[in-house]
């Protein structure tokens, strides 16, 4: 088995058993012994094992999203670790504006995408819950973010003013919507795969999976402007 | 014509119905019926009561909910703010736990019932058994304790301790607690009574975690949390996610007798593995309620309801049905299942 290979299923099965610390030390070990660079485990171990963890959850039933969530927060922590030691402007591939719609104050499947986003070098930028939409305009301008993710659990804030098409109607307003993406997620847009399209927003995605497909895709589409 | 009474009665004793009942989750909706705010509806048991009757006046379908809303748990063990939106239902805004201290601390006994969530649910229980008991099923619902955690602490402190060493402890007390809770709400929710129980088990879905960690982590709640009332007219509820997955522990080995499924579980499958061992509610995707046209309506309660009725043991249902929904829409639903459903 090649070091690449070795590295990634000893990692996968660390993180896979939400043993932070044993994760942590395999990471140093390749390290330390200089099998792979920071660059190489980025991008060969951390994003691909967080993504195999979210295939399982999804498509095979196997991860509990308890285990996802916790798998996701690891992944999360060794890619800043990780972050510290390569230039980050490569390893940078833009920024992302995470919060939960005003009103709505459940963070679990945000924080998810989050840490799978940043697993994937985004530099991902939390707001909270219950968050405005000025504040997810306003931290969007202050970090020269190209995309916003608005999360809702519950349909009302899903669908309602104060929520993703709050902030579509203020990056229209402050006439940023051609520079600024807007994408949803949460339980009320699983059951509809048509619900986004109601609150103005370019894109959604049912899991951390779409997620970062989405969001590649619509930097690529930011980039061709 | 059967009352909506006796169409249940005949379905729980194994005979056909005259028809398939249906079940309509309008919770918030009372409110608008009143001409009041959602806060103002629920500060009064008298309220929801009166806004269910006219409910079931407008719509006729076939259950009235003696419930409020699901923060008044949290409320009944010490919360101190629910937030109520206008045009949703009410959130959890004060987290009771916040360290593993608070699990220790949190006392469950009878001074629950003292509270003003529990007694406004009373004065709704009593008004809508005096003024539609004979007539109608009167539900109401609880949390299972192997999803309440969530509403005390929060869900991601609540997976942070699920996955804490040293927390195995604290876990299992705080389950131990949430199901002494549900107990006795169980308990007092029959004898003030209500027909049916729906319980609510979110965390236990497939949303949240495969079927053998429901096995072995939630079933065993789940039988605990019915020690005292027993599973006669418990209702188990997907609370949001795919039950489908869990449907053959749960037959073989829950004693409930009715299982309500999610719109996005195979309502085959689901009569298929129930096999008569209980009942299957299926609901209808009520999200997708806000932008259905007359006909889409039509044909999603048709497909559903021929999807289960054959046999009987059917129930059509909804989720917790959106605020926004039309009330065209939720006519129209409710007649073609009423149609649709006649055997």
């Amino acid at each position: 088995m090649d070091t690449k290979a070795d590295y990634y299923n000893r990692y996968f099965a660390a993180m896979y058993d939400t043993d932070r610390d044993a994760a942590m030390g395999i990471i140093q070990s390749a390290l330390d012994d200089g099998s792979l660079t920071a660059e190489e485990l980025l991008i060969d171990v951390i994003s691909p094992s967080i993504l195999k963890l979210e295939h399982d959850m999804v498509q095979e039933k196997k991860a509990t999203l308890a285990q996802h969530y916790i798998c996701s927060k690891i992944s999360s922590e060794m890619t800043d670790w990780l972050l510290e030691q390569v230039d980050r402007k490569i390893m940078n591939k833009g920024v992302v504006i995470l919060g939960t719609a005003f009103g709505d104050f459940h963070g679990l499947g945000k924080k998810i995408v989050g840490c799978v986003l940043n697993s994937n070098l985004y530099r991902v930028i939390d707001i909270g819950v219950n968050v405005s939409p000025e504040t997810f305009v306003d931290t969007a301008v202050k970090n020269n973010a190209r995309i916003i993710g608005v999360s809702s659990m519950m349909i009302h804030t899903a669908i309602g003013e104060e929520g993703a098409r709050g902030v579509c109607s203020e990056l229209e307003r402050r006439g940023l919507r051609d520079k600024i993406k807007v994408i949803v997620g949460g339980a009320p847009f699983r059951f509809d795969d048509q619900l986004y399209k109601q609150t103005g927003a370019d894109g959604w995605s049912p899991d951390a999976i779409e997620a970062v497909k989405v969001v590649d895709r619509l930097m690529k589409e930011k980039a061709n402007v | 014509m059967s009352s909506a009474r006796q169409r249940f009665g005949d379905l729980m004793s194994g005979q056909l119905p005259d028809r398939v009942p249906v079940v309509c989750n309008l919770l918030e909706q009372g409110a608008k019926e009143m001409g009041m705010s959602i806060k103002d509806y629920y500060s009064k048991g008298e309220n929801v009561a009166y806004g269910q009757i006219r409910l079931i006046e407008k719509y006729g379908h076939d259950v009235a909910w003696a419930f409020h809303y699901t923060a008044s748990d949290a409320e009944m063990l010490g919360s101190k703010k629910s937030i109520f939106p206008d045009d949703g239902p009410p959130n959890v805004g004060h987290l009771i736990i916040k360290s593993i201290e608070d699990i220790h601390k949190l006392k469950i006994d009878s001074r629950i019932f003292n509270t003003k969530s529990h007694q406004e649910l009373l004065k709704t229980i009593d008004i809508l058994k005096t003024e539609l008991g004979k007539e109608y099923p009167i539900l109401s619902a609880v949390v299972g304790s192997y999803s309440m955690p969530a509403i005390l602490m929060g869900i991601e402190k609540w997976m942070e301790l699920l996955f804490t060493p040293q927390a195995g402890e604290a876990v299992n007390l705080l389950y131990e607690k949430c199901s002494q809770f549900v107990n006795l709400r169980c308990q007092a929710l029959l004898e003030a009574g209500v027909d049916m129980i729906i319980y609510n088990n979110p965390l236990a879905s497939a949303a949240f975690i495969t079927a053998d960690e429901f096995k072995k982590k939630a079933l065993p709640w789940i039988h605990k949390d019915v020690q005292t009332t027993g599973t006669a007219g418990m209702v188990y509820f997907n609370g949001g996610g795919e039950i489908n997955p869990m449907l053959p522990a749960l037959v073989e080995h829950s004693g409930f007798g009715a299982f309500y499924i999610n719109p996005m579980d195979d309502i085959r499958e689901a009569k298929q593995i129930v096999n008569g061992k209980g009942l299957v509610a299926a609901p209808i995707n009520d999200i997708k309620l806000l932008r259905f046209n007359e006909e889409e309506v039509k044909n999603e309660v048709e497909r559903i309801i021929s999807e289960g009725k054959e046999g009987g043991g059917f129930i059509f249902g909804t989720l917790v049905m959106p605020y926004g929904i039309p009330e065209h829409t939720i006519r129209s639903m409710i007649n073609v299942a009423k149609q649709a459903g006649q055997y």
